[in-house]
C-alpha cells in the first residue's frame, strides 16, 4: 500500500522558474488494484508517481510505502524502488546493453538476485510482453520501435515490483501496439496480483480496465472513484482539458436530443445493451 | 541535482542591463575585465565593488541565485587563494613553517587573486544571466563578422555556438531522465571503489550518446529542409540595434575607468 499524506512538490525552490507541481496531495494506493491516474499535461501526474519511488523528495509531507516511511533515515531508498517498479516516459531511450536479455537483466542483477534466478525472471517477463526467446540473444538496437518499449517494460516487470507504474506506456504506439501492450499489463496484473497504476492521458486507454481512476488537475486530486463514478462527471472531465471515451460521447449527445439513456455510459457493450433496451420499449 | 548549474542560464527581465545591445554588452564585459586587472590597490576594487552592485541591483537578480554560480569554482577560488597565501616568500616574513610561509605580500597577493576571481565570475555570469543565448551569439556573430574577409567562418562559429548553447538544457534534462530511468531500476552510483563507480555510469552515458546524435541527425534533417545552406545571404529577423540606452552603458564604464586609473594614480 502506498499512502501520501499533505504532499507537496515544488521544482526549481528559489529559483527563476520556481513552479509547484504537486499542492498538498492525499492519497491511498490499495493492494492489488488496476489503478488509472489520468490529467492533462502539466497535472502533475508524472511527478506524483516520481514521488511515490523515491526519484523525488517532497518539498512538504510524507510518503510511506507498506508502512517504511521514505527518505526517512532507516529506510533503504533501493528497497522501495524494487518494491514499487516505475517505467518511465519512452522507456526505449534507456536501453544500453548489447543484448535484449542482458537489457531485461539490468534490473535484477542490481537487486543480488543469482544467475540462475535472473535467467527464469528474464525469460518470464520476456514471455509476459511478447518478446519471442529468438530475439534474446539480439542486439535492442535492431528492434522496431514497439518492440524496444516491451524491452523495457520486461526490464521492469523481471523485477517483480509489488506495484508497477507505468508512465504514459501507449504514448507513440500504433493502434495495435496500444491494444497489445494495454493487453498484456491487464493480464499480467491478474496473474501475478500485483498493483498497476497506469499513466494515461487518453480515457479510451484506461476506461475498460481501470478498478479505480484518479483524476489530476492542475496539481491537485480533482477527482478519485470507480469507472462508473467518474464518467458520470462527463462534463467536469471535459472542462479539465481530457478526452472521454467515444462512446460516452456518443451517448452524451443521444440524451441531450432527449433519449432516456442511463448517464456514464463508456462500455461499449454497456452502449449497446441500453439501447438496445430503448428500442425494445418503444 | 543537475538542477543547480545555472551554465548558460538565462535569467529573462527587463532593466537597463537587460536591454543593452549584446554587442555592447560582450565589449563592455571586456572591458570590464581588463579593469580588474589594471587596479592595483584596495580602492579600485572598492570602485568596481560599487559599479558591480548598482549593475546587479539593476538586473534585478536575487543575490543568492548570483552567487550559487559561485559554487562549482569555490574549489578553485580557495585553493588559488591558498597557493598565494602560503607559498609567497618574498616579504616580510610573519609566519613560517616547513615549506609554509605568510608573508605580507603573500597576504596582498591572495585577497588580490580572490578578488578578482570573485569579479571575473559575478561580471561573466551576469552577461550570461541578462542576455539570452540566441542575442548572445548573434552579437558575437556580428563581432566577428570583420574576421569573415579573411576566411574565419563566424557564421558557423556563431551557428554552432548558438546550438549548443541551446542543447545544454536539453541534454542536462534527458540526462536527469536517464540517471531516474536507471535509478528506478536499482542503479547504484554512490557505493563501491573508482572501478565500480565508472561501470555504474556506463548505463546513463550509452543512452545520453545515442540521443545525443539523434538529436543532432533530427536536427540536421530538420534544418536542411528549411533550407538552411549557411550565412551567405540571410537576413535576420531582428536587426541589432545599438541606442541611447547603449550609450549611456559606455558613460557608466568610462566613469568606471576613470575612477579606476585615479584611485590607480592617488592613492598608493
Amino acid at each position: 500500500m502506498i499512502k501520501l499524506e499533505n504532499v507537496t512538490y515544488t521544482y526549481m525552490e528559489g529559483g527563476p522558474f520556481e513552479k509547484t507541481a504537486v499542492h498538498n496531495i492525499d492519497l491511498t494506493i490499495p493492494d492489488g488494484q488496476f489503478i488509472g491516474l489520468m490529467g492533462h499535461t502539466g497535472s502533475g501526474k508524472s511527478t506524483v508517481i516520481q514521488l511515490m519511488n523515491g526519484l523525488l523528495k517532497p518539498t512538504d509531507g510524507k510518503i510511506t510505502v507498506d508502512g517504511s516511511e521514505l527518505w526517512a533515515k532507516d529506510t533503504k531508498m533501493r528497497d522501495i524502488r524494487f518494491k514499487v517498479g516505475l517505467v518511465m516516459q519512452y522507456p526505449e531511450y534507456q536501453i544500453f546493453e548489447e543484448t535484449v536479455e542482458k537489457e531485461i537483466a539490468y534490473g535484477p542483477s542490481n537487486i543480488g538476485l543469482s544467475e540462475e534466478e535472473i535467467k527464469d525472471r528474464v525469460a518470464k517477463a520476456a514471455e509476459l510482453v511478447g518478446i519471442s526467446k529468438e530475439l534474446l540473444s539480439k542486439s535492442p538496437f535492431e528492434l522496431s520501435g514497439g518492440q524496444k518499449r516491451r524491452v523495457a517494460i520486461a526490464g521492469i516487470i523481471a523485477m517483480e515490483p509489488k506495484t508497477l507504474i507505468l508512465d504514459e506506456p501507449t504514448a507513440g504506439l500504433d493502434p495495435k501496439g496500444r491494444d497489445e501492450i494495454l493487453y498484456k499489463i491487464k493480464d499480467l496484473q491478474k496473474r501475478m496480483n500485483i498493483t498497476v497504476i497506469f499513466v494515461s492521458h487518453s480515457m479510451e486507454d484506461i476506461a475498460s480496465m481501470a478498478d479505480r481512476i484518479i483524476v489530476m488537475n492542475k496539481g491537485r486530486v480533482a477527482m478519485e472513484g470507480t469507472p462508473d463514478e467518474i464518467f458520470v462527471r462527463s462534463d467536469e472531465l471535459i472542462n479539465m482539458g481530457l478526452d472521454i471515451p467515444e462512446v460516452s460521447k456518443i451517448c452524451n449527445e443521444l440524451i441531450e436530443k432527449g433519449y432516456p439513456l442511463k448517464k456514464g455510459i463508456y462500455k461499449v457493450s454497456e452502449a449497446v445493451e441500453e439501447i438496445r433496451k430503448l428500442k425494445e420499449k418503444r | 541535482m543537475v538542477s543547480d548549474i545555472i551554465l548558460g542560464q538565462y535569467f529573462p527581465g527587463a532593466s537597463f542591463i537587460h536591454r543593452l545591445d549584446p554587442r555592447s554588452k560582450i565589449l563592455m564585459i571586456i572591458a570590464y575585465i581588463a579593469a580588474i586587472f589594471i587596479i592595483n590597490n584596495l580602492f579600485g576594487y572598492i570602485v568596481l565593488g560599487a559599479f558591480l552592485l548598482i549593475s546587479i541591483m539593476n538586473t534585478k537578480i536575487p543575490a543568492k541565485f548570483m552567487l550559487r554560480g559561485l559554487k562549482p569554482v569555490m574549489f578553485f577560488i580557495v585553493l588559488t587563494g591558498a597557493f598565494n597565501l602560503f607559498l609567497t616568500t618574498t616579504g616580510k616574513v610573519y609566519w613560517h613553517w616547513s615549506f609554509l610561509t605568510v608573508t605580507d605580500e603573500g597576504i596582498n597577493n591572495a585577497v588580490f587573486m580572490i578578488l578578482r576571481l570573485f569579479f571575473l565570475i559575478m561580471g561573466t555570469s551576469l552577461l550570461t544571466l541578462t542576455t539570452s543565448p540566441i542575442m548572445l551569439t548573434d552579437g558575437i556573430e556580428r563581432l566577428l563578422s570583420p574576421f569573415g574577409k579573411i576566411g574565419i567562418p563566424h557564421h558557423e562559429i556563431a551557428m554552432m555556438m548558438s546550438i549548443a548553447l541551446r542543447f545544454i538544457p536539453t541534454l542536462l534534462e534527458e540526462t536527469d531522465k536517464i540517471i531516474k530511468a536507471q535509478t528506478a531500476r536499482g542503479a547504484d552510483f554512490e557505493s563501491g571503489n573508482i572501478l565500480r563507480r565508472v561501470k555504474a555510469m556506463v548505463p546513463i552515458l550509452i543512452p545520453l550518446f545515442i540521443s545525443a546524435f539523434r538529436r543532432a541527425d533530427e536536427l540536421a534533417t530538420a534544418m536542411e529542409c528549411r533550407c538552411y545552406k549557411g550565412g551567405k545571404g540571410r537576413t535576420r529577423l531582428k536587426v541589432l540595434k545599438m541606442g541611447a540606452i547603449d550609450l549611456f552603458g559606455w558613460i557608466f564604464i568610462v566613469v568606471l575607468f576613470a575612477g579606476i586609473i585615479a584611485c590607480n594614480i592617488f592613492i598608493v
